[in-house]
């Protein structure tokens, strides 16, 4: 049992760490540096929109829209160029973003209904306005030298994207572990009735999470689309589930109430290192696909059965459980 | 009200903390549907009189022939999600899996097997993947929409893998026919959709399942503790919905005589919308299948003045999602009212 605690404590590091020593066997060319700073590039987009979800699903939320956001931002902050220039139209990207966020976390704490369903109808919604502003064409930007200058590798691994991923996340990791608004994240997420008994005010931090989850996507689009030049109303609809998949792998539960910002990076690595590793083995992306569903599937199934083991036996028999008064908290 | 945590909890986070007496629940209940059905009733009915004044070929045969028909291609999921929804499931979002197994199974396998034979394998392999969603919903006790939208992408990559990701065409003529066909002057399609709706309307409302069905959406642990087998009825609704899925897409293949795998796309939104407009609690326990179908009705009329409108696609996608946030919204704020 302890053995099995310790593997499942430390999975994201375990599954991470086999991903690498696979892909380093079975791919030739993996382990130099070009790659290494490739895949951390890539991994960098699916990982700020993951921060985001971090902290909402640690607040017990859920956003599906941000794939959704990813797209509208980075086509606003395309089809903005010629008229603002091009650092004024990535801020009002950002802002889209923002704002979207913003609407999700304005509906879902004021009509005070379900997270899941909401975002997937702003989902639908967001989606449906990236069609509209595009009329479904892929729209250019006006200047190639900027995707070129931000695709530029620094000390030989980093990009601005991969760079900007890893300091986020080392201030994610200092807020939720350091600092009382970050705690009381955490509360929320595990028993927002008690929380609010406490005294925190749970809709704020949830409307909070829910702009902030939506203003890392927008920042993941803006910048997706500043480096390809492109804004497409199609970008971003395999990354939820692999957004989804990134956090769960890092250990955040999707019920709310536990995750870590050093766990979605150690998820966001994994996920990213298989995506490079399959493309450059040339499999065909639907069973990128399989694999990253399959992933998700296992791991939360993992964690559903391994947490209702736990905490029924050691203190909580299940007629308790089952009948507890503050949502959230239970199974 | 307080004790519907149970399996359900992420429902059980919008109700408040505070208990809320079961009467006064169920008034604001009665209220809730009184009012959503005679607001159907009058929505429907406006629908159709600015679709009369606005548009001359709104009122004609061949166009309400064209709505009824690709209404009961999506009506038929909407009677499998009514009873996700009712039992408290949230929502299916694997169902353009399932929709493109059935399509492509269909259509593939009819060389090898036949028609018939191809249809009910197809249909059995889309129930199949309803039941892994009703398996991991139902009894591993997993979040119902991560568990469908993982489900959901694996099938459709094993659905793309076993075809390689291409187009597959339909070899016999006779069975576009016959579903193209008319029976008394009706679609074929709309008489399937007919007798389905019939079947889960009876099983939903008549029949022991569907009494577990709504006591367990209404409150998992009540149910339990009255001995309904709770993860079983959860499952079931699951395995309904891949069925019908199956069924809707195997008819959508056999129609259009080629399946993408992409074919089932929006589907899950459009079912979703329909069954979340016609009133059916997205926190269950609540529900019907004729509600669902009004919705249904609402929704594909609404869709079909905006098209002779000139209406571009991407805004109707727009007005669905209003369409579903607002019904979650006043479903939410009417079932409120008597908790408080």
């Amino acid at each position: 049992m302890r053995t099995l605690e310790l593997v499942l404590r430390y999975r994201v590091a375990i599954i991470l760490g086999l991903t690498l020593a696979c892909a380093a066997v079975l791919v030739p060319g993996f382990t130099s540096t070009s790659t290494l700073s490739l895949g951390l590039d890539r991994a960098a987009s699916i990982g700020l929109v993951a921060i985001g979800l971090t902290v909402l699903l640690i607040a017990g939320q859920i956003d599906l829209s941000s794939g959704a956001v990813f797209a509208l931002a980075g086509i606003v902050s395309v089809i903005l160029q010629p008229t603002l220039g091009i650092a004024p139209a990535a801020v009002v990207g950002i802002l889209t973003g923002m704002a979207a966020g913003a609407v999700n976390g304005l509906l879902v704490v004021g009509l005070r209904v379900n997270a899941l369903v909401l975002t997937l109808a702003t989902m639908l919604m967001f989606r449906s306005l990236a069609h509209w502003i595009t009329q479904s064409q892929p729209v250019t930007g006006t200047d190639i030298m900027v995707s070129l200058a931000l695709a530029q590798i620094y000390l030989d691994v980093f990009t601005l994207r991969s760079a900007l991923f890893l300091a986020a996340i080392v201030l994610l990791h200092w807020w939720l572990t350091r600092t009382i608004p970050g705690r009381n994240v955490f509360a929320v997420g595990s028993n927002r009735v008690a929380a609010e008994e406490s005294g925190i005010a749970s809709g704020r931090i949830i409307f909070l999470g829910f702009v902030f989850a939506g203003t890392l996507a927008g920042v993941a689009g803006v910048l997706q689309s500043l480096i390809t030049n492109t804004g497409s109303p199609v970008f971003g609809s395999e990354l939820t589930v692999a957004v989804i998949a990134a956090v769960v792998v890092g250990g955040t539960r999707i019920e709310g109430g536990r995750g870590s910002a050093l766990g979605t990076l150690g998820g966001v690595l994994t996920i990213g290192a298989l995506t490079v590793a399959m493309e450059f083995q040339s499999v065909p992306s639907y069973v990128q696909q399989v694999v990253t569903g399959l992933m998700l599937i296992l791991l939360v199934v993992l964690d559903r059965t391994v947490n209702t083991r736990g905490t029924a036996i050691v203190n909580r028999p299940s007629a308790v459980r089952a009948n507890q008064p503050a949502p959230g908290a239970g199974t | 009200m307080t004790d519907m945590v149970g399996e359900i909890d992420e429902i059980g986070k919008l109700r408040e903390a505070s208990a809320a007496p079961a009467s006064r629940f169920r008034r604001a209940g009665r209220l809730a549907d009184m009012g959503s059905k005679a607001g159907l009733v009058v929505a429907i009915l406006a629908v159709v009189a600015y679709g009369a004044l606005a548009s001359p070929v709104f009122f004609t045969t061949g166009n309400f022939v064209n709505v009824a028909t690709s209404m009961s291609i999506v009506g038929i999921v909407v009677v499998g999600m009514t009873f996700v929804l009712v039992s408290g499931g949230l929502a299916d979002l694997s169902v353009p899996a399932t929709i493109a197994c059935g399509a492509i199974l269909s259509l593939g396998l009819q060389p090898m097997l036949g028609t018939v034979p191809a249809f009910v394998v197809a249909m059995a392999l889309a129930s199949g993947i309803g039941l892994v969603n009703g398996l991991l919903v139902g009894y591993a006790g997993i979040n119902p929409i991560i568990a469908t939208l993982g489900i959901g992408t694996i099938g459709l990559g094993i659905v793309q893998a076993a075809v390689g990701g291409v187009i597959v065409y339909g070899t016999n003529p006779a069975s576009a026919e016959f579903v193209k066909g008319r029976l008394l002057g009706v679609p074929v399609v709309v008489i399937i959709f007919a007798a389905i709706a019939v079947a889960g309307h009876y099983l939903l409302s008549r029949t022991f399942w569907g009494r577990w069905t709504l006591a367990t959406g209404g409150n998992t642990s009540a149910a339990e503790a009255s001995a309904v087998p709770v993860r079983a009825v959860k499952a079931g609704a699951f395995v309904i919905t891949g069925l019908v899925s199956g069924i809707s897409g195997g008819l959508l293949g056999l129609t259009l005589q080629s399946a993408r795998p992409l074919v089932g796309t929006g589907y899950e939104f459009s079912a979703i919308t329909a069954v979340v407009v016609g009133g059916v609690s997205i926190m269950g326990g609540f529900g019907s299948v004729p509600r669902a179908i009004a919705g249904l009705v609402f929704v594909q009329l609404l869709t079909n003045v905006m098209a002779l409108q000139g209406v571009r696609t991407p805004v109707q996608g727009l007005v669905l999602g209003a369409l579903i946030a607002g019904a979650v919204g006043l479903d939410a704020v009417l079932r409120k009212r008597g908790g408080g």
